[in-house]
């Protein structure tokens, strides 16, 4: 499936910015089922320094410098990205979860050393024992991995409400699971904690989701938004994503941004500005199915 | 103490039996000083008899010189108690650790064996993960490490060299083997208070340290300077130290190091980043800045790409340092290796690396992260310290992160095998050690062996790793050593390593660049530095006001002059302290319905009580901070001028009376400290940037000051006749010239013109506003406008305002109620003005000042 992604962003600020300095992950990153076909990003004003690169785990990043005074800013990304369906997942098929944990401790081989990476605490998730006793009854001894993992997913969609504004980057895990509330960036959290606090790797993915406007309705532009959820490891499988916002194994619907050990690694947009008093953000995105480039 | 060698016998009454016979070291213990079948270690003699002749007097003046010393020098760390922070004293031990020369060279050896090994390991974590990938490193050890910086892997590190400067804590085993307890790779503190340890026990005990041969420390901060600077491909460059500033424990050290190595402290505020370069925000403008000696945690250095909440980074700096530009000491991200895990790995490491093990080892550690030590650690948990080691740094406390297995109870021990069962990775068991034992010199005048540790520092040269000849050894004089260090009872000493051949003696103080330029006014010259400067100008100045004030009217309290109980006279004095903010309008009221009595009491309390926040104290106390934030830049003599002003008042109620007299004498004394102070700026300081903001800001508060004074003692009734007019003139400091010139009785118009427009006498408001002026026109400025800029404007209205106005009127025009409404509105302008000039100042000068946010991660709605 090909999509059209607008991502615009704007900051206006009630004095001018002397100086901002921003880092932007809004390329999304190609993977074996996805392929970012075209991505550009404008800037208004144009910026005296940018400078593309990647990250450390491998995400499109954008550093740049505005030195001269700006009332506003504006950030626009338009990506045309190709996103495959996996295939079909037999969850009751894979490896015991404790099974994998030992490998893990084990002589690694390089998939096995990356998902090293996404196995210990990280600067917003701290795993502790209350995430650890939520979990474990979705891990019995011998289940398979992935089974516990959609069990897990399942469990955080039915028992936790979605609400808007009760919890902001700022609020830890164990909040969460006390309060039973928060958006899709507190359960990638919730479930990447309860996945590590039993030795499993788990990483935390932002991107986007195709909507789907209500029956009869036209889809307004600009009303989707950002999406987080999150991807465990499998030997044999590699990294398996399960979004529990929606209680499913992502298909060719979600279009990753950019993944890391939480939500601060990857971070679409952070900022810094020299002056400039209060400023309010303003975020626009709009993913919409389109036709291949070839075909254009 | 049977055996005593000959060279050690009696040769004065104050003999070595009198220190030494008690000196009894507990026999399952190394002791520094005697060795086990009793006799004083070789090394150890000739200053063992050294100290043994100093007289009684010698001894006490040493503890003397020592203790005027650290006061002198302002010594100081800041401790936590009760949630508070206060400054505490540094507590040095003036007798001093020994160490032979080959005894130095072994640990010299293994400890650059280890430097570069860390030097190596780093180099491999940051960039090409060999040792994780071949397996000699679990990946939990860096992974779950929060020191790894994933932002900071593969930035190119000019020469390879990520630990400029480093340290090391060592311990010596009972079987006399050294140990390294620790590595220290962040930002190691410290070697500051070593250097000053140096000098204070060497000039308190001249002759011992003159008679034992003493490697000097001195040409180690000249080796790291120099090799420092010759990171930088520039000809002449800009090296900082990179404070978190003066609330940080170890702010003293921050300030030390900057004066001894002539690098500017700053704070992350005081920089930006611009077309990815490193700058300086100076009042003259952004200097570049290549090289960074850090004081601030990695992970806080830059909150654009590590921790967001961080408010004392620079935002950009590691695109800064991608670019090449700037080189930090050390590296970002080097606290990695600091971490115990890694302790247990590094004789692998070591063989992996160099193919031999390591010359000294680490203290016995076991990490729990693997089965085999972690079943051990938990087998012998009650004779293991056990710590958490891989945990965010900030936010949990050492209570927390040690637990001393002998002390575990039953539920304590419970709740840690649990813990380590499920997340092994963060913990380590450690083995107890207990130390080796030297000398402390007690209050008693006695020699007692205690536990020590030695701190000792390295840094990086085009040749290879370089030791501090000596090191910050420290000593518990608690009955239970395994504490940690800045607790009290803990003390400090001096290292001496003694030296058989010739000694590093450095040829000049001062530090060569890579080329002498000259130079002339400090130009890189930091804004917030301006901006102390000029408050510190400013309180300065508001102190003196507000003494003459007091003097005034205490000395119109008693003697001849003393005006009893007459209640118009007393609300006029009062009402002055009210307008100094002395009192509140309230007990200003109340005291005067008191009587003399009653407005005495109130006077007693603005000078001598030292908690009141309205008093004499508290604008003292901030003449000292703002003293403190720029004592870079003053010279010894007006520091230590301005520490005995501030502290009169403190002095005074431990040891004088509060008596109307004792009063006069108080404020006369600090009178006389404030004119030594100002002959000191006006003829001791080079007339730099600096100068003209300590000028400008004393010249603005002066403004301030006096045109209150006109407003509250002439610009209603008749001043004339009820001696108001005659304290303005002494408060203004003009009654001399007044009567020289005029001969007569104080009359308005006359006074007004002496106080405001009289452009020759160096204390009135025109006089001020020209100073300023030339202050302003001094400093620079935007080459691009040829009109007045703003400050100059201000200035230039103020005087115009005062030349065009008329005195006679000015004193001769009242409304019914009696008020000089043109006089009035005069000296409201004035005060305006004051206003605004400072505004325009820190606008144009204080840019670190500017209004600074982050925008951070944060939860945009997402898609339900």
């Amino acid at each position: 499936m090909i999509y059209q992604v607008t991502h615009r962003t704007t900051f206006a600020y009630t004095q001018p910015v002397a100086i901002s300095h921003h880092v932007l992950r809004l390329t999304p990153r190609s993977h074996p089922r996805q392929h970012c076909l075209r991505s550009n990003v404008m800037f208004d004003p144009t910026p005296s320094v940018r400078t593309e690169g990647e990250d450390y785990f491998g995400n499109p990043i954008t550093h740049l410098t505005i030195q001269t005074p700006h009332p506003e800013l504006i950030v626009e990304a338009k990506t045309l990205v190709d996103v495959m369906k996996p295939d079909p997942m037999y969850v009751d098929q894979s490896p015991p979860w404790d099974q994998v944990v030992q490998q893990l401790q084990r002589p690694l081989d390089s998939p096995n050393l990356e998902a090293q990476q996404f196995m210990y605490d990280s600067p917003y998730i701290t795993i502790d024992d209350a995430t650890y006793e939520f979990v474990r009854e979705c891990f019995p001894p011998g289940r398979p991995l992935l089974a516990g993992a959609m069990d897990l997913t399942r469990r955080i969609y039915q028992e936790f409400t979605y609400e808007g504004g009760v919890t902001d980057v700022s609020t830890p895990v164990k909040d969460v699971l006390a309060s039973r509330k928060g958006v899709c960036q507190d359960f990638a959290h919730l479930e990447i904690a309860a996945l590590r606090s039993l030795g499993l790797p788990a990483r935390y993915i932002s991107g986007y989701l195709l909507t789907h406007p209500p029956e009869g309705q036209e889809k307004l532009v600009g009303a989707d938004a950002s999406h987080a959820w999150l991807s465990t490891w499998c030997p044999d499988l590699g990294w398996v994503d399960f979004d529990p916002t929606n209680n499913l194994i992502p298909g060719d619907e979600h279009i990753t941004l950019a993944w890391g050990r939480d939500y601060g690694d990857v971070s679409p947009i952070n900022g810094f500005m020299v002056g400039g008093g209060h400023h309010t953000l303003d975020v626009s995105v709009d993913v919409s199915p389109a036709p291949h480039p070839s075909l254009v | 103490m049977d055996s005593m060698p000959a060279s050690l016998s009696p040769e004065s009454p104050d003999s070595l039996l009198q220190h030494t016979k008690i000196y009894s070291p507990q026999p399952d213990t190394f002791d520094e000083l005697v060795a086990s079948d009793g006799s004083v270690r070789p090394h150890w003699q000739e200053l063992l008899k050294g100290f043994e002749g100093l007289g009684v007097t010698q001894r006490h003046q040493a503890h003397e010189t020592a203790a005027r010393m650290l006061k002198d020098d302002g010594m100081t760390y800041l401790a936590s108690q009760n949630g508070q922070q206060s400054d505490r004293p540094w507590q040095l031990d003036l007798f001093p650790l020994l160490i032979s020369q080959e005894e130095w060279q072994h640990l010299e050896a293994g400890l650059i064996q280890r430097a570069r090994l860390l030097n190596h390991i780093l180099s491999d974590l940051y960039g090409p993960q060999q040792l994780l990938k071949n397996g000699t490193l679990p990946p939990a050890v860096v992974f779950g490490n929060p020191q790894f910086l994933q932002p900071c892997h593969g930035i190119p590190v000019a020469g390879g060299t990520y630990l400029h400067f480093l340290a090391f804590d060592v311990a010596r085993a009972p079987d006399g083997n050294w140990w390294v307890l620790r590595d220290r790779t962040e930002a190691p503190t410290g070697a500051g208070f070593a250097l000053e340890n140096r000098i204070i026990v060497s000039r308190s005990l001249p002759d011992l340290f003159a008679r034992t041969h003493v490697q000097r420390l001195s040409s180690f901060f000249q080796t790291f300077s120099e090799s420092f600077l010759q990171f930088s491909q520039r000809e002449d460059p800009l090296a900082v130290v990179l404070s978190p500033g003066p609330q940080n424990v170890t702010y003293f050290e921050h300030a030390y190091l900057s004066r001894y190595l002539g690098y500017p402290i700053v704070e992350g505020s005081d920089m930006t980043v611009r077309d990815n370069r490193l700058f300086l925000k100076t009042v003259d403008g952004l200097k570049p800045v290549d090289l960074v000696l850090r004081r601030v945690y990695s992970d806080l250095c830059d909150p654009l790409e590590l921790t967001t909440e961080s408010t004392t980074g620079v935002p950009g700096l590691l695109q800064a340092i991608r670019a090449g530009h700037v080189t930090m000491a050390n590296a970002l991200g080097s606290g990695l290796i600091e971490s115990e895990v890694l302790l247990s790995f590094l004789p692998t490491l070591s063989k992996f690396f160099f193919g031999e093990g390591l010359k000294i080892p680490s203290v016995a550690t076991w990490w729990c992260g693997q089965a085999n030590e972690r079943a051990y650690v938990l087998d012998n948990m009650d004779r293991l310290l056990i710590r958490r080691v891989l945990t965010p740094k900030r936010g949990l406390t050492h209570d927390r992160l040690s637990s001393f297995g002998p002390d575990l109870n039953e539920q304590d021990r419970g709740a840690l095998t649990q813990a380590i069962g499920r997340r092994g990775h963060e913990y380590v068991g450690r083995e107890i050690v207990s130390p080796s034992t030297t000398p402390f010199w007690t209050p008693d005048d006695e020699l007692k062996p205690v536990p020590m540790t030695v701190r000792i520092y390295l840094t990086a040269t085009k040749d290879g790793y370089t030791v501090m000849p000596g090191g910050l050894a420290r000593v518990s004089v608690r009955s239970d050593p395994r504490g940690h260090w800045h607790e009290p009872g803990d003390f400090s000493k001096d290292t001496w390593v003694k030296w058989n051949g010739p000694l590093d003696i450095p040829a000049a103080v001062t530090l060569p660049h890579h080329t002498l330029q000259l130079r002339r006014g400090g130009r890189d010259l930091p804004s917030r530095t301006a901006d102390n400067l000029f408050w510190l100008g400013r309180y300065a100045e508001r102190a003196e006001g507000a003494i003459r004030l007091l003097r005034s009217l205490v000395s119109r309290m008693s003697g001849e002059a003393g005006i009893g109980d007459d209640p118009a006279t007393l609300h006029r004095l009062v009402s002055l302290l009210v307008m100094q903010k002395h009192l509140s309008p309230r007990r200003a009221k109340r005291a005067v319905e008191g009587g003399a009595g009653a407005v005495e009491a109130e006077l007693r309390t603005i000078l001598f009580d030292p908690d009141s926040p309205d008093g004499l104290a508290t604008i003292l106390q901030n003449v000292r901070r703002t003293a403190e934030l720029v004592r870079h830049r003053l010279s010894l003599d007006t520091w230590n001028i301005l520490m005995e002003l501030t502290s009169v008042p403190k002095d005074w109620a431990q040891t004088k009376g509060q008596s109307i007299d004792d009063a006069i004498r108080l404020l006369s004394r600090m009178i006389q400290h404030l004119a030594a102070l100002n002959g000191m700026v006006m003829e001791n300081m080079t007339r730099s940037y600096a100068w003209r903001f300590l000028e400008m800001g004393r010249r603005l508060e002066r403004v301030r000051h006096l045109s209150k004074l006109i407003r509250h003692l002439a610009s209603r009734g008749t001043p004339e006749t009820t001696g108001a007019l005659n304290l303005l003139l002494e408060l203004a400091d003009a009654s001399i010239t007044y009567r020289t010139r005029y001969k007569a009785e104080a009359k308005l118009a006359a006074v007004l013109d002496l106080l405001l427009a009289d452009d020759t006498n160096p204390r009135s408001i025109i006089f001020q506003l020209l100073t300023v002026e030339a202050h302003i026109n001094a400093l620079p400025r935007e080459e691009t406008s040829a009109a007045l800029n703003p400050a100059q404007r201000i200035t230039t209205r103020g005087c115009t305002d005062i030349r065009l106005a008329d005195m006679m009127q000015l004193a001769q025009f009242t409304t019914k109620t009696g008020v000089r409404v043109n006089l009035e509105r005069l000296l409201k302008q004035l005060d305006q003005h004051v206003h605004q000039l400072s505004d325009v100042v820190a606008h144009t000068f204080f840019s670190h000042s500017l209004a600074q946010r982050i925008s951070g991660p944060q939860w945009l709605e997402g898609v339900p």
